[in-house]
């Protein structure tokens, strides 16, 4: 096993790896950050529509919906870079190629991390940028060094949280051999329930997007001490934890990847 | 008569397949539950306090996510587009085009099976006591009930055509990322699937009005709700035979020049 340091350099070596691989289909390439722009700007289109009549969503303007919807974008945008491909570990274990990330002097989890760097994601990457500069402007956020850096701490901790929930999903295939199927059933309808302000959900749910999935820290709570709002049922300091949630659901995500690859039965040739 | 026995050998086959896969129908249905939740609630937050908008009351508005939702779940239980296009990149795509029957009608009739095992197994029950439980509106005659399903049948067949359309690019692009994306775009927007029509800015209804989506979604709805009544329905229904005529010769063009180009990759 390598020391913790030696293992960034080496990070690098097998990302660069993959971004030559993928800049060989350069079309493909475009083609996918368009289309994920389309989808991002066609949702954003959805909620203007959606407003055009009703003027507010549970006290949340266009602006600030907008503002919600991109910090969620952003964080997604890495997540895809770092973890999006944990979700088909089952097709990695049924075809037995799995094996690979296992004979190597490295961690397997690591080695898996870094086996796929997705540049795709320079869409998303796009697409809040763009709106994170229109809507400060229209809604008067100024910038300053502490709601900058409390913004870059969310949208780590928001990585850390949806890559976690990636890391355990992908771990269930370790007992079941299932994994894609299951990020489609919870993480993907998760995923579109954020990006409307969790105050307008049964106190259920939110409560479950706090304390157990804690997707309100992605994006809701981030957003209420940044736009200041008011949020029902939470005090409003919440989302200040949203670094910390962050890393101790990925801890816990890692320990039980960890634990679930102890379980792993080779699928055998 | 003949014709009907061979494709409809495929409807069976797909619904005993269907029922091979029953953790695929459990994961579809708590997707469906969610999404219910989801735009329940934003309609909910959007009226909070309203008694009605125009003209439509949050009950009716409500029922029509339900409807909505149901339709969303009947349109999405057939083959993914991106299973067909993943034979068109493999090149298996070949086999089925030499065999003697026509593809897209296999498919569609693959999707008869395994979208009524969906329904019967999984939605009449999830539905049912949905409107049991909560405060939603029945149509009261059998008339409207009559019409919906006629109009929910022709609106599936509409979907067909054009998602099957858009799935035809393959041949040419092999990666539709993009293209794919306004097309869902669309449909979900366009076709009132979340938002109804009659809630859109003027310019954007009206150009709503000169498409064939909304004969996917809000049409039936809208008769459901009795939004649309009378002699109006016969109106939808014909904007919708309409549609679908149009929609099924554009399909039948493009699927006679795509597979005259079938590129085999790595054949």
């Amino acid at each position: 096993m390598l020391s913790f340091l030696s293992y960034i350099p080496l990070y690098f070596r097998l990302v660069g790896a993959g971004i030559r691989a993928q800049m060989q289909y350069r079309f493909a390439f475009i083609m996918r950050i368009v289309g994920m722009i389309t989808a991002y700007a066609g949702t954003a289109v959805t909620m203007w529509v959606m407003l055009y009549e009703f003027k507010q969503l549970g006290q949340w303007n266009f602006y600030e919906l907008l503002f919600l919807f991109a910090i969620a974008v952003v964080s997604w945008g890495f997540c895809i870079i770092l973890f999006f491909h944990f979700r088909s570990l089952d097709t990695y274990i049924v075809n037995g190629t799995f094996d690979r990330f296992l004979v190597r002097p490295i961690n397997p989890f690591f080695h898996f991390m870094a086996m796929k760097f997705d540049i795709g994601a320079a869409g998303q990457f796009i697409f809040s940028i763009f709106v994170f500069i229109w809507v400060s402007s229209v809604l008067d956020i100024h910038w300053q060094l502490a709601n900058s850096i409390f913004l870059v701490f969310a949208i780590i901790g928001g990585v850390l949280i949806q890559g976690g929930l990636l890391v355990m999903i992908s771990a269930i295939a370790f007992w079941t051999t299932k994994s894609e199927r299951f990020y489609w059933v919870v993480m993907y309808p998760a995923r579109n329930l954020t990006n409307y302000p969790l105050g307008i959900y049964p106190k259920v749910v939110q409560w479950f997007t706090a304390f157990v999935v804690p997707f309100g820290f992605v994006n809701y709570f981030p957003a209420t001490v940044i736009l200041k709002k008011d949020i029902p049922f939470f005090p409003d300091y919440i989302g200040y934890f949203t670094p910390l949630v962050g890393l101790v659901f990925f801890l816990i995500a890692y320990r039980l990847w960890m634990f679930g690859l102890n379980h792993y039965k080779s699928a055998g040739s | 008569m003949e014709y009907i026995r061979m494709y409809s050998t495929f409807t069976k086959k797909a619904f005993l397949r269907s029922a091979a896969y029953r953790f695929d129908v459990w994961s579809r249905l708590i997707s469906n539950v969610i999404f219910l939740l989801m735009w329940g609630s934003i309609w909910m937050a959007l009226y909070s306090g309203r008694e009605e908008a125009e003209g439509v009351s949050l009950v009716v508005m409500l029922t029509y996510v339900a409807v909505s939702q149901f339709l969303n779940a009947v349109n999405g239980a057939g083959t993914p587009l991106w299973e067909i296009q993943e034979k068109v990149r493999t090149g298996d795509i070949a086999f089925e085009l030499m065999k003697p029957f026509d593809v897209p009608l296999r498919y569609l009739f693959a999707d008869f099976g395994s979208v009524s095992f969906y329904i019967l197994t999984a939605l009449i029950p999830l539905y049912t006591i949905l409107f049991i439980f909560f405060d939603l509106e029945l149509p009261t005659s059998w008339l409207v009930w009559l019409f919906f399903i006629l109009s929910a049948f022709l609106g599936f067949l509409i979907r067909y055509c054009i998602e099957l359309t858009f799935g035809l690019f393959t041949f040419w692009l092999i990666e539709t990322g993009g293209i794919e994306d306004i097309f869902y775009f669309s449909v979900s927007l366009l076709s009132g699937s979340v938002i109804p029509l009659w809630f859109f800015p003027g310019w954007l209804q009206t150009i709503a009005s000169y498409l064939p989506f909304q004969g996917i979604y809000f049409i039936p709805n809208a008769i459901f709700i009795e939004e649309i009544a009378g002699q109006e329905m016969f109106m939808s229904i014909s904007i919708q035979l309409f549609w679908l005529i149009v929609c099924y010769l554009i399909l039948r063009f493009l699927w006679n020049k795509a597979t005259k180009k079938v590129i085999v990759q790595g054949g």
